[in-house]
Order: C-alpha cells, then structure tokens, then sequence
C-alpha cells in the first residue's frame, strides 16, 4: 500500500467524516484554499490506488472511502510491520530513520500537479511574449 | 523607602500586569478569528504588520499601564510606613505572572542562543560564495540536506545547502535569495524573536497559536511578494525553486530563530498557486499602516495624559488597595 501525503491524507478525513462526497464539496471543505484540479487530481490519485470508490451522477463523479478509518490504519500498519520485519537490516535506527523520513516528505503528487501548473504557466506566458 | 515596601510594589506590579494582560489577552483571543478574515482581505506586508501589533498589544499595553498608572500611583500615594500584608489572590497573581514571563524570556533566550549557535557553526563548516542574484556573500554548506534559510536575529546572514545551490538554474536560485532577502529586510527574524517573547496569558499556555501561525504564513506571502515584484518571470522562477527544493526532501529542522525557503511544507500548494495566480506587486506599491501608527501614538497619548491627573492616581491607588486585599 502506498504512503499518502498531506493533501491525500486531508482528502481522506473529509471523506471519512462526511462521506459521498464529489469534487467541489471536498474542496469546499479543505482547510485551505486550492484549486479545483489540484483536488480533482488528488481524488483520481485516490481512486487509482484504490482507497476510494467513485459512482458517476449528474454529469460528476462522487467519490466514497473504500474502507472506513479503522479498517485502512489496520491494514497499513499491518502491511508496515510486516514489511519491516521481513527486511534484512531491521534496526531500531532504520525504522526511526523511515519515519522522520516519512514525516518530512512532500506529497509527490501535488508536487507532480504543481509542476504541471507552472510548466502551463510558463507556455502560457511565452505566447503573451 | 524600606525592603517591604518595595517588595510590595513589586508584588503589585507583577499582579497587575498578569491581570490586565489576561483580560486583554483574552478579550484579543475573542476577536482572533475576525482579524484574520481582516487580514486575509489585506496585501499580505500590511497583514504581517497588523497581526503583529494585535500579538504584542496585550503585553506592551499592559506593561504601559503598569509603569505609567500602578507604579506612580503606589510611590505617590502609597504611605511608606504602612504596615499592609500583601493577599493570597495578589500573591498568586504575581507568580503567575513570574512564570509567565520568566518561561517567555526562557523560550526567546533559548531560540536566540540556538540561533546564534547555528550561525555559528554554518560559518566554521561553510564558507562565503557570491551568488547570482545576491549583492552580499552567501555562506554555502556542503552536504546532503537541501536547505536555503536566513539565520540570525540582529544581522541575519543567507545560509545555502550545496545541493540547493547545485539543483537550481541561476534564475531560480536568484528568485529564491530574494525570497529570503526580503525576509531579512523586513527583520523577520527579529520579529520571530519579540513573538516569543511576548508572555502566554498563562504559564506555558500558547494562547495565540493560531495568529501566530498566520503570521507566519503571511510572511512568507510577503516575502514572495517582495522577491517577486510583479515580475511574472521572477514568479514563476520563485514557484519552481519552491517545487524544486521541496522536491529534494524535507529542510531538516534548523533552529526556532531560522526562516526557510519552504518554512511550512503544509503551505507550499497555496504558495505555488498564488504565485501563478496573481503577480503580486513590488513592495514600493505598499502603503503604510498609518491608521494603526495614529491609533498607537493616540493611545500613548491619552495614557500620558491620564497619568498627570490626580484623580486617576487616586483612583488606580484605591483599585490597588482592592487588590492588595
């Protein structure tokens, strides 16, 4: 199972909290204002890996968890010790190493996303130019 | 002037500051969240200047009537024979405020410290480069971490990690310096350091997380601001080194005292968005916050003049005597 980032693990707990939800109501209810395709993509993100089941109705996708709260922290934990116990180096370091490490990390996704914006952005003003 | 008598008005003072404060302190708290929707309607420099004025009001203000009204009073009218006992509920308050402001100094002495440190040690394991985009010299860090901070309170120096330096194409890495330039201009450093010296309302309680946290998101949003200066080009460099950087990893944790390239990793998307969104303006467009100086000096003003009336005295000594009870 995939690690989420930030913005995926925000998406997850609107979701969880208010279930069935589509584009614009998760980005309505964010914490902080992005824009619609960053969330759209995040969503999309979301289903590909498969935490997330979407149902198409008035021309949208509504989006629901897949698995409720306890469910996925049960698995991912799971799949997380066994993971570590199953590798060659299992060091209290390696393990407090991979967290710190994991705590820190950026949400490559939105990274990917925000590249993609400025990339659009910098075309867009060329063709100005 | 005897030991007991000074002891007294000491006592006094510290209880009277540890009150007033609280009671601005929290009458503040209340108006927190319409602040903020104010601030977020304002350019984000004038946002920095008004959410740092509502932070620091509770602590200078109630330290200004302290030394303008409780301590004249008490000297002036205040018997030095009297054999008066100091209350419970005084004594109390007084400690309170001991602690408060002696875990607040603790906190700012410490963060000035380690930041001195880490100033120190970037200066004995780096060394000074010119960098394109910057006038004065940066101190450039070999090793892994990818950082780029402005450390130091009184005279703030540009640190720079190697990879950083490595990764960015000179526009960019032009665009990032000026971020931090801007940081340094507008002493946010220092800034940082009155924050933390400003008391909580009770020992050891963050009363103020959440305008703290703002004023630090919209620091960051001026300093784009500034770096940028309506320049879409220099936008869009700042937006890529931000992407960029953050791409490396994460900034490892430096010191309280040290502003980053990538302060909070929680804002980046907003940041990047706004840079695309909007160019925002050069600083020269910015207006000062006149009304919030004219209210200040207004304020002094009217202590300074309530405190040549008798009347008041007497009336901030009866209200002591309530106090010392």
């Amino acid at each position: 199972m995939e690690a989420l980032g930030p913005l995926e693990v925000s998406v997850m707990e609107i979701l969880w909290s208010h279930g069935d939800s589509n584009v614009h109501d998760v980005t309505q209810k964010l914490d902080r204002p992005l824009a619609y395709t960053t969330v759209m993509t995040t969503l999309d993100r979301l289903y590909k890996k498969g935490l997330l089941q979407r149902r198409k109705a008035e021309r949208a996708f509504f989006y629901s968890p897949r698995w409720s709260r306890a469910e996925w922290e049960q698995k991912r934990a799971g799949e997380f010790v066994k993971g570590f116990l199953e590798a060659p180096e299992t060091s209290s370091e390696l393990l407090v190493s991979y967290l710190v490490d994991a705590v820190g990390r950026y949400d490559e996704a939105l990274l990917d996303e925000l590249e993609r914006k400025i990339r659009l952005k910098r075309r867009e003003l060329r063709r100005k130019a | 002037m005897t030991l007991p008598y000074l002891l007294r008005l000491v006592c006094l003072c510290f209880a009277c500051f540890f009150l007033l404060h609280l009671a601005i302190g929290a009458a503040v708290s209340l108006l927190v969240p319409a602040v903020l929707r104010r601030a977020g309607r304002m350019r984000p420099r004038q946002a920095t200047h008004v959410l740092l004025a509502v932070r620091l009001f509770p602590p200078v203000f109630s330290g200004l009537v302290v030394l303008a009204l409780c301590a004249p009073s008490y000297l002036l009218l205040e018997p030095a024979a009297t054999n008066e006992e100091v209350g419970w509920a005084c004594l109390a308050a007084a400690l309170l405020c001991v602690a408060s402001v002696g875990l607040s100094a603790y906190r700012g002495w410490n963060a000035a410290r380690r930041s001195a440190g880490y100033v120190r040690y970037c200066q004995m394991v780096g060394r000074q480069e010119r960098l394109p985009g910057e006038n004065a010299p940066v101190w450039v860090i070999e090793g892994s971490a990818p950082f780029l901070v402005l450390a130091g309170i009184l005279r703030p120096r540009l640190i720079i990690s190697r990879p950083v330096v490595n990764a960015l194409p000179s526009g960019q890495l032009a665009a990032a310096l000026l971020h931090e330039q801007a940081h340094r201009l507008s002493r946010d450093n220092f800034k940082r350091l009155l924050l933390l010296l400003a008391p909580d309302l009770f020992p050891a309680w963050r009363g103020f997380v959440r305008l703290e946290k703002a004023w630090n998101r919209f620091t960051e949003w001026a300093a784009d601001d500034d770096a940028v200066a309506g320049d879409s080009q220099r936008s869009i460099s700042l937006a890529s080194a931000l992407v960029r950087v953050a791409r490396m990893g994460a900034c490892p944790q430096t010191a309280p005292l040290v502003t980053s390239l990538l302060a909070d990793n929680q804002d980046l998307a907003e940041r990047v968005e706004r840079l695309l969104r909007e160019t925002p303006e050069a600083k020269a467009a910015e207006r000062r916050p006149l009304a919030g100086l004219i209210g200040g000096l207004a304020s002094l003003a009217a202590l300074a003049l309530l405190t040549t009336q008798p009347e008041t005295l007497s009336a901030v000594h009866r209200l002591l005597e309530q106090l010392t009870r």
